[in-house]
């Protein structure tokens, strides 16, 4: 098991469609990033999980999870919160990309309803399985290794540095 | 191939592409807004290069938060200002109007190009033929130091969009009972191609409102074709026009679409005209034909934002602005304004609102419990008169404009 792409992690069931203005309100858009995680999922169901969420808690969700706009503050916030990885049954391309480019883990897999708040859970996304409290596995969408390079290298950025390094030595 | 494969083919330097496929597309525009370039600018610098690939194909605009309501933003502007001048790129910070509409004035952008944007609507541009992706600062930061961005082909649908309108049913009316019809994640990573009689004779500016949406239906792409052939796709939609009514996005999601006759009578304390799915000329011109025979009612706020300075030019020239303050609307300087909840009209939990902007989502406009009805500027603006939810036609009859 590689432990760089391994997450254990305390649950926090949301629902269908968590758009970017749920998880990061336009309002704080502008707002410096060291003071995004404070306004994570503020505009949710639960706006005071910044206060509550524990570092490698696990957000899971249903279907079209990050719809809307391309902020990526909203990933931002959540990673800067502590949040350790997200689980939906569906997400939002935007936000998918973001969340991967900023080194925030998320898999598509259909664990909402097998889980409750609080449950400890643990993501293999090289596997693409999340094992669940009673040992029960459920098989995901194993990401591209294109993808899981970029979550292991902490984002897109340092994968552009080496890119744009070689180019220049060549 | 279908259109939209044909110019990624070509972008990314291939004879042919196919679905699924991981290609690197060379990019012709990179643009981002004072929200999404400061993020895009703090990784850009991490990427250790001392220019960006191409000085006249980088390109910033102020709109979201300009001029600056706090002092964030206002940092936000300086940070931005002088990355542009260290790096020789085009800032247009001066509130020249919305970034996908200043894109269309002024990025010199033609059928085929590949536009990338820090910002969902990005796909706006779909309506003159470009291959717009929305993406996020990191992905934009990247762009601009390579000049390229990775996608994987995606799978293209037709949406062929057949006859006439009937009156009081306008291009938003379309595009909201699309969304309505397949959903807010309806097209996730897909394409769309839209052509059909409707579209060959749309103008310019109904094809930009209804591309502006298609992100709202989830789509990667969006791209008005000019042809009646465009080439295979994976699936054919067509939509007779004229079987359409006036509609609605009610609360809480641009997917749950109503007639606006199953919510009438709803009283409305807030109207918002502009945006850059519903701000340009021809928008504004059929809210001030309402304007100009009927006042704002007591109760309602009525904003107007336009899409940009040539529209608010226009609108000037064509004595729209002062029918428009005459009916008691607060006509605004050009940009998003309380489209995102940013400022200049933020709403209240008991606030009802009609806007013709593009998403009604919890909060979106202030606090989380307003709710928020899409709709067309014709629809808004009568909404406005009589400080409630009526058809088109109600406060002032339809076949004037």
């Amino acid at each position: 098991m590689d432990s760089k792409l391994t997450f254990r992690g305390r649950v926090w069931c949301l629902g269908d469609n968590i758009d970017t203005d749920q998880i990061l309100p336009g309002y704080a858009m502008a707002y410096p990033q060291a003071q995004l995680k404070c306004y994570a999922l503020a505009g949710s169901a639960i706006p005071d999980f910044a206060q509550r969420v524990k570092a490698g808690d696990i957000i899971v969700a249903g279907n079209n999870f990050g719809a809307g706009s391309s902020r990526e503050q909203a990933p931002v916030a959540l990673k800067e919160a502590g949040v350790g990885a997200v689980i939906a049954q569906s997400f939002a391309r935007i936000f998918r990309r973001n969340s991967i480019n900023i080194g925030l883990p998320i898999m598509c897999a259909d664990i909402i309803g097998k889980v409750k708040d609080g449950d400890e859970i643990i993501l293999d996304l090289a596997a693409g399985e999340v094992s669940l409290a009673d040992k029960i596995v459920i098989k995901g969408q194993r990401p591209g290794d294109n993808v899981l390079t970029i979550l292991e290298a902490g984002g897109l950025i340092p994968k552009v540095r080496q890119q744009m390094q070689q180019a220049r030595e060549e | 191939m279908n259109e939209i494969e044909k110019y990624l083919a070509r972008a990314a330097g291939r004879e042919n592409v196919r679905v699924g496929q991981d290609i690197t597309i060379n990019i012709d525009l990179a643009v981002a807004h004072d929200v999404t370039a400061p993020m895009a600018i703090s990784q850009f610098e991490k990427i250790g290069v001392n220019r960006v690939f191409n000085q006249k194909k980088v390109m910033f605009v102020f709109d979201h938060v300009f001029p600056a309501p706090t002092i964030p933003a206002r940092h936000n502007h300086r940070q931005i200002m002088e990355f542009a001048d260290k790096y020789k790129v085009r800032c247009f910070g001066k509130g020249e109007g919305v970034i996908h509409q200043i894109v269309a004035e002024e990025g010199g952008l033609s059928r085929g190009s590949m536009l990338i944007g820090a910002d969902s609507h990005t796909c706006t541009a779909g309506a003159y033929g470009v291959l717009a992706f929305g993406v996020g600062s990191t992905e934009l930061a990247a762009a601009m130091a390579t000049g390229t961005l990775d996608i994987e082909v995606p799978p293209v649908q037709l949406i062929r969009l057949e006859g006439e309108t009937s009156p009081g049913v306008y291009a938003k009316d379309i595009i909201l009972h699309l969304i309505g019809k397949f959903g807010t994640d309806g097209f996730t990573d897909q394409g769309i191609i839209f052509a059909g009689s409707w579209v060959t004779s749309a103008d310019i500016e109904e094809k930009m409102t209804i591309s502006n949406m298609a992100i709202e239906m989830g789509a990667m792409l969006s791209y008005f074709s000019e042809s009646e052939e465009v080439g295979p796709v994976s699936k054919t939609q067509r939509i007779e026009v004229n079987t359409l009514v006036p509609v609605m996005a009610c609360p809480h999601s641009p997917g749950n679409v109503k007639p606006i006759a199953d919510v009438l009578n709803m009283p409305i304390n807030q109207v918002v005209i502009g945006s850059c799915t519903n701000g340009r000329i021809s928008d504004m011109r059929v809210a001030a034909e309402v304007f100009s025979k009927g006042n704002v009612h007591p109760k309602v706020t009525c904003i107007a934002l336009p899409a940009s300075n040539k529209v608010a030019q226009i609108m000037e020239s064509e004595g729209l602005t002062r029918i428009m303050r005459e009916a008691g609307v607060t006509v605004m300087n050009s940009g998003c304004g309380p489209c995102y909840g940013g400022h200049m009209g933020i709403v209240t939990a008991d606030d009802v609102v009609v806007a013709t902007t593009n998403r009604n989502f919890p909060g979106r406009m202030g606090a989380k419990e307003a709710n928020i009805y899409l709709a067309s500027p014709r629809a808004a603006a009568e909404a406005a008169v009589c400080g409630k939810i009526v058809l088109p036609g109600t406060a002032v009859p339809l076949g004037g404009e």
